[in-house]
């Protein structure tokens, strides 16, 4: 069954069409990624597709519901989470502080005056701290962390939310090739033994070729391509536009 | 020594103190305890919400005039009174906070001034219900606490009241995502959190807090004037909280506590208080950024009360 459906979504900004008639599909408990040169539309996709931005015509739709244009909160609500390109996290909080925060605010505990938060969700923040590695980091202020754990803290925080589907913009930027793999593992085991659906966008071919089920090419703003790893491989125009330096 | 035992000591102080001073200073203190109450309720939106309110003398006036009218046209308790002025400067908050919310950064500080001057002319103007720019007059406390001494207990009773319920506000999860709408505002959206509904209610929160202590000012002056919703007004608890310290809940405290024993020293002997204070703050400014509080914190780790400053560190943290 189709998680999430996209249909003829457009958007531009100025002259610059972002995303030209996108139709997409997701299957539940998939683990897909985008690709696309720099410029494609990747971001831009993912923007429209949570809330950040509009689109300017077309449709999402999440597990059967119109969801296209929801302001981005309610969106998460739904059952969407995302971690950005950029890591995006509460810098001036502890690491155990900024997952609590999201786990607090899926307990819907948040609009609580009178009681002290050090005593709610415990257990959920260590567990969800364990899963994600980051334990050992737990009293650190998280704007001390490396690039890398904060990149694995804003997934931490994003799994808080306890979607059913996550994106996840360049999950692996800025790490190690060992830090890499690790996350790149960690995000097969969630959908695994989760079943959390999970679209990635990535830079790193092995990455991609390694983990995504199901693979999207994008370019300028459209999808040229769409299919397994091994077919878009195959396609002539990806390898042309996209692979052919590299590949 | 027990993590709470200083402000067990300085509460127990604050019980002795008016045995031990003139009358002069009694009234100072009671001041330095109004005040400090609406400072503190100003730092629920500048140090937790991150949002600077210009305004905020409006709702300590609606607060004031609430309890000031009920008790000259009226003859309803005091405490009634009270519980009437926070609800009058909420009600205020949230209809002005409804569209400042929609607002941040200097756009926010120049909409809630706006919205103060509104209220501020309103008040000035209305010579039939609020008596103009002749203010109220003759708001006399009920008898038992005419005298000055009963007065000041009264006060403490409900500011350090007010100053619980704020304190475990600060420490709850609406009190965590306030901080979470301050240092990331975006992330706060996409873990789904309606930012400008949160927003609204530490505003009208805020608001309560201020118009409770604007409520406590009149039966204790006896008169109130609409300058006290003034925007010159609502540059008081900012200049309290700067030089306390924004990062930590007591900070607007120790704020108020220099700023009023400051004015009530200085414009013993000049008149050139704004003068003064201008310098005091240029001080703070430049030499202690995070205040006195922030001074005490990282000089003074002996005092073991990093417990109560810790959101400094992170504030610090977070500038560097």
């Amino acid at each position: 069954m189709a998680i999430l459906k996209v249909e003829h979504l457009n958007k531009h900004f100025g002259g610059l069409q972002a995303t030209y008639d996108v139709n997409f599909e997701m299957k539940s408990g998939e683990l897909s990624a985008i690709i696309g040169p720099n410029g494609a539309g990747k971001s831009t996709f993912f923007n429209l597709l949570t809330g950040y931005h509009k689109a300017d015509s077309g449709r999402v739709i999440f597990q059967g519901k119109n969801i296209t244009n929801w302001a981005p909160h309610k969106i998460v609500r739904l059952g969407i989470a995302r971690a950005f390109q950029v890591s995006n996290i509460y810098p001036a909080i502890t690491t155990y502080e900024n997952v609590r925060q999201a786990i607090l605010t899926k307990q819907k505990r948040t609009l609580n005056l009178f009681i002290p938060a050090g005593r709610m969700a415990k257990e959920e923040t260590t567990e969800l701290l364990e899963i994600t590695g980051l334990s050992s980091f737990s009293n650190i202020i998280a704007g001390k962390l490396s690039q890398g754990d904060k990149k694995r803290l804003e997934l931490a925080i994003a799994l808080g939310c306890k979607p059913e589907l996550l994106f996840l913009d360049e999950p692996t930027a800025g790490m190690s090739g060992e830090e890499t793999l690790e996350t790149m593992e960690l995000v097969k085991r969630l959908n695994q033994k989760l079943g959390l659906t999970i679209l990635f966008t990535e830079h790193d071919m092995p990455v991609v070729f390694g983990y995504a089920e199901h693979l999207t090419v994008l370019h300028l703003g459209s999808i040229i391509a769409q299919g397994r790893p091994e077919e878009v491989r195959k396609n002539e125009m990806v390898q042309k536009i996209y692979l052919g330096e590299e590949a | 020594m027990n993590r709470y035992s200083w402000l067990g000591l300085i509460f127990i102080a604050t019980l002795i103190l008016p045995h031990v001073i003139g009358e002069f200073w009694i009234h100072v203190a009671i001041e330095i305890l109004i005040f400090g109450l609406f400072a503190v309720s100003f730092n629920m939106l500048f140090g937790y919400m991150g949002q600077l309110s210009f305004g905020h003398a409006a709702y300590f006036g609606v607060g004031a005039y609430a309890t000031g009218l009920l008790m000259l046209k009226t003859s309803v308790p005091l405490p009634v009174c009270l519980v009437f002025s926070m609800v009058a400067a909420g009600v205020a908050a949230l209809i002005f906070g409804y569209f400042c919310v929609r607002l941040t950064g200097i756009y926010f500080a120049i909409l809630t001034m706006a919205f103060g001057q509104l209220i501020y002319y309103i008040i000035f103007q209305w010579y039939s219900f609020t008596g103009g720019d002749n203010g109220l007059q003759g708001i006399v406390p009920p008898g038992w606490l005419l005298n000055v001494k009963n007065y000041y207990y009264f006060t403490i009773f409900i500011v350090t009241a007010a100053l619980i319920v704020m304190w475990f506000i600060s420490e709850s999860p609406f009190g965590y995502t306030m901080r979470a709408i301050r240092d990331n505002t975006e992330r706060t959206r996409f873990i789904g959190i309606n930012v400008r509904k949160y927003m609204l209610i530490n505003f009208v929160v805020a608001g309560m807090f201020a118009g409770l202590a604007g409520g406590l000012l009149g039966p204790f002056t006896r008169s109130i004037a609409p300058d006290l919703c003034n925007w010159q007004q609502s540059g008081v608890p900012v200049f309290m909280t700067v030089i306390g310290g924004p990062l930590g809940f007591f900070g607007p405290i120790i704020g108020s506590v220099i700023y009023t024993f400051l004015f009530a020293f200085i414009t013993g002997f000049t008149e050139y208080w704004p003068l003064t204070i201008g310098l005091v703050i240029i001080f703070v400014v430049l030499y202690m950024p995070g205040g006195i509080l922030g001074l005490v914190h990282e000089k003074m780790d002996f005092f073991k009360f990093k417990h109560l400053t810790n959101d400094i560190d992170k504030g610090l943290e977070k500038e560097t």
